[in-house]
């Protein structure tokens, strides 16, 4: 839950900035004759307006209309006093606060006598925002533009950059607040969550994998239990809707630091490119140091969602070179599983 | 701490979910969630999302599938829960409306409704038609079993230390989002995994209260929180508020009318009487003092709520809502509004309902709070 700092800063993200991706969706709306392009968010799924808006929606869902011309709005289940305060977080767009974002949106396309419309990711919406969307414009026809939206989408601008960049400088600081002696994950994790929030962080999430001798599990807090020999921590951690992961495996005993610092150098050295076999230089450079890659993924913004899988050892790849990414792994050793995770900047 | 126990209880919800599908009639109950709204997820599967969304189908003859679009959160399910079959399904809902349709089963329910996803209303091209669930869930949810109040009495006494690290927290030159930063190591130190926390930090000029905005504290502003922490997924929330520096004679009689709201509300609360009752004891002091007005929808949301695996449940305070409180409802009444001389002020306490009354389960006084410099 978001919890942390949430704030707009024109520095950081220009409206220019905003104005500028609205205008390249706009383009391919236009090319493929959408008059308006939706976007529905909640917790999990706020990224496609995060970038859209510069808002980061938080806990309560909303539904977001980028129309061919004119101002998008946000229509938001939250209160008007809420909606208050996201008028002055929000870079690019007004703020409609009501109990029914779908037929608010639905009567506004029906005002614009608009008659086709993209929605991102339609099946996933919510069936009460998509009935009262489709009631209160019926003379419009809607299409989903998941398709539409990912290839610009994963045209990375400098203000995106910068934020992930800071994002995984902000976690790879928590990362070095980590105590390999500490007893418990509850002691492990405390002075990293502080940090990270202390430092402006808008959610961190982190996860303990206890006993990598037995499991590469990762788990949280209020499950994750005293600490073995050998543990890895995974921070997960937005900075103003720029989400970057972060994974480290550490031992205890100084032969197994030295061995799994070895590892992590050739991990942080691995640069995957377009086009060539991640899953085979990734096997390679692992067995030419007696380990096994059991598994790896790479995960990218996606539709809604702020970082998804994109590729890896299970899943066939949709990954797109140059646009921020989180590259993790899972490897065999003889003491057991090495982690990590890092972000491709 | 917070899992222990999370076996016995998890057989005790699924018995009661499995009864309540019987005498419904419902052959597969799909039960929806996403980190803000874990609940119903939760009490079907004992699994506490954080990333993604999942659907779980329960099904009358016993068995369950909790479907993930995350593959980190599907590998932790796997590690948390041992009473469901746990997939990955990046493609969430397609996964979940194939399985559905090829199970043949013609008595679907699903909640909450509010996130039943437009892909499964495909399902009725095949003759199928999900009936809302509520009728199944919702009274489960909303009226505890002793093994449930025992987590919400737990958290509540975190709610309490934690409230004491936030108010030794501020002090003039502070940042709003600082003081969250060291309620969260704290929350986190004791193995709470997830907490709900809003902020509010000013005079007369706030209306109410968000996520940390970067506010830096001065002398003479009220500080407005509620937080939220849960153990085994079961939330307890209190409101205080606070002054940096010495409480003003305005803010401390502003201040008295939110406690003698409360106790008004708290005193009404038992099982039989009504959401709206406790609600109207509440506003009825507001309007005493000729600050009616401010309890409206205009400057306030609600009077209170109930509190269980879902932070913000019902019954809602309110008085239109006619919801009976029973025996085992977990509620916080709180009289949060604006007040014209002051600005937003909170003050709210958990409860659990009982037949000849009430357990009120924080113990943290109802005073105006003032802070000094460090």
């Amino acid at each position: 839950m978001r919890r942390g700092l949430m704030a707009w800063d024109a520095n950081e993200v220009p409206v220019a900035t905003i104005e500028a991706r609205q205008a390249r969706l706009r383009e391919a709306m236009r090319a493929q004759g959408l008059e308006a392009f939706i976007a529905y968010t909640n917790i999990a799924r706020p990224a496609a307006v995060s970038w859209m808006s510069g808002f980061t929606p938080y806990w309560s869902e909303g539904v977001y209309c980028l129309p061919l011309e004119g101002t998008p709005v946000f229509a938001t289940a939250l209160s008007k006093r809420v909606a208050e305060w996201i008028s002055t977080v929000m870079a690019v767009g007004e703020v409609a606060p009501t109990p029914q974002p779908g037929v608010v949106i639905g009567k506004l396309l029906a005002e614009k006598g608009i008659s086709k419309a993209g929605i991102l990711e339609l099946d996933e919406l919510p069936a009460k925002q998509a009935t009262a969307l489709m009631q209160n414009a019926p003379g419009v026809n809607f299409t989903d533009a998941a398709d539409l939206f990912h290839p610009i989408r994963t045209q990375v601008d400098d203000a995106e950059r910068a934020l992930v960049r800071h994002a995984a400088k902000l976690a790879a600081e928590c990362m070095n607040k980590v105590d390999v002696e500490a007893a418990s994950a509850q002691d492990l994790i405390a002075p990293c969550e502080l940090h990270a929030r202390l430092s402006g962080a808008e959610e961190i999430f982190i996860a303990v994998a206890p006993d990598l001798s037995k499991s590469a599990t990762l788990k949280r807090t209020d499950t994750a239990g005293e600490l073995a020999d050998t543990f890895a921590l995974r921070i997960s951690l937005a900075y103003k809707a720029g989400w970057v992961r972060l994974t480290r495996s550490f031992a205890r005993t100084a032969m197994g630091a030295t061995d799994f610092d070895r590892l992590q150098q050739m991990f942080d050295d691995f640069q995957p490119q377009a086009g060539q076999s991640i899953d085979g230089m990734l096997r390679q450079i692992f067995a030419d140091n007696g380990a096994t890659l059991k598994s790896w993924q790479l995960e990218q913004p996606r539709g809604g969602y702020p970082l998804a899988i994109v590729a890896g050892s299970e899943v066939s790849n949709t990954w797109t070179a140059g646009a921020p990414s989180v590259m993790g792994v899972d490897v065999e050793t003889a003491s057991g599983h090495w982690l990590a995770a890092r972000p491709l900047l | 701490m917070a899992a222990s126990g999370a076996s016995a209880m998890q057989k005790a919800r699924t018995e009661a979910l499995r009864e309540a599908m019987a005498r419904e009639k419902v052959d597969v109950l799909v039960l929806m969630g996403n980190n803000w709204h874990a609940d119903y997820l939760r009490y079907g599967t004992d699994f506490g999302i954080q990333e993604g969304q999942g659907i779980a189908l329960i099904r009358a003859d016993g068995t369950t599938t909790l479907l993930l679009d995350d593959a980190a959160e599907c590998d932790r399910a796997r590690g948390e829960t041992d009473s469901c079959e746990v997939v990955h399904a990046p493609k969430l809902v397609a996964e979940a409306r194939d399985r559905i349709a090829r199970s043949g089963n013609r008595s679907l329910a699903a909640s909450p409704m509010h996130l039943l996803p437009y892909g499964l209303l495909k399902l009725e091209e095949e003759d199928l038609r999900i009936a809302d669930g509520a009728p199944v869930i919702e009274k489960l949810l909303m009226t505890k079993m002793e093994v449930e109040l025992d987590c919400i009495r737990k958290a509540s006494v975190l709610a309490d230390e934690g409230y004491v690290i936030f108010r030794d927290a501020a002090c003039p030159g502070r940042k709003d989002y600082e003081l969250i930063a060291e309620i969260e190591c704290f929350f986190r130190s004791k193995g709470v995994a997830e907490n709900f926390m809003i902020i509010g930090v000013g005079g007369q000029e706030v209306r109410g209260m968000a996520p940390p905005g970067g506010k830096v504290l001065k002398q003479g502003d009220l500080v407005t929180t509620e937080l939220s922490p849960c153990v085994n997924g079961y939330y307890a929330q209190l409101c205080r508020t606070l002054v940096v520096g010495q409480a003003s004679e305005t803010q401390k009689k502003a201040f008295s009318v939110y406690q003698e709201a409360l106790e008004e509300g708290i005193r009404t609360v038992r099982a039989g009487v009504t959401a709206a009752d406790v609600a109207k004891a509440e506003n009825d002091v507001f309007r005493k003092y000729d600050l009616g007005k401010y309890t409206t929808s205009e400057y306030t949301r609600v009077r209170g709520h109930g509190m269980g695996l879902f932070l913000d449940q019902k019954p809602q305070i309110l008085e239109d809502v006619d919801i009976p409180l029973v025996d085992g409802m977990t509620v916080i009444v709180h009289p949060n509004t604006y007040h014209p001389d002051a600005g937003y002020m909170v003050l709210g306490d958990a409860l659990i309902v009982r037949p000849d009354g009430h357990e009120c389960l924080s113990t943290l006084s109802r005073e105006l709070f003032s802070v000094t410099a460090n």
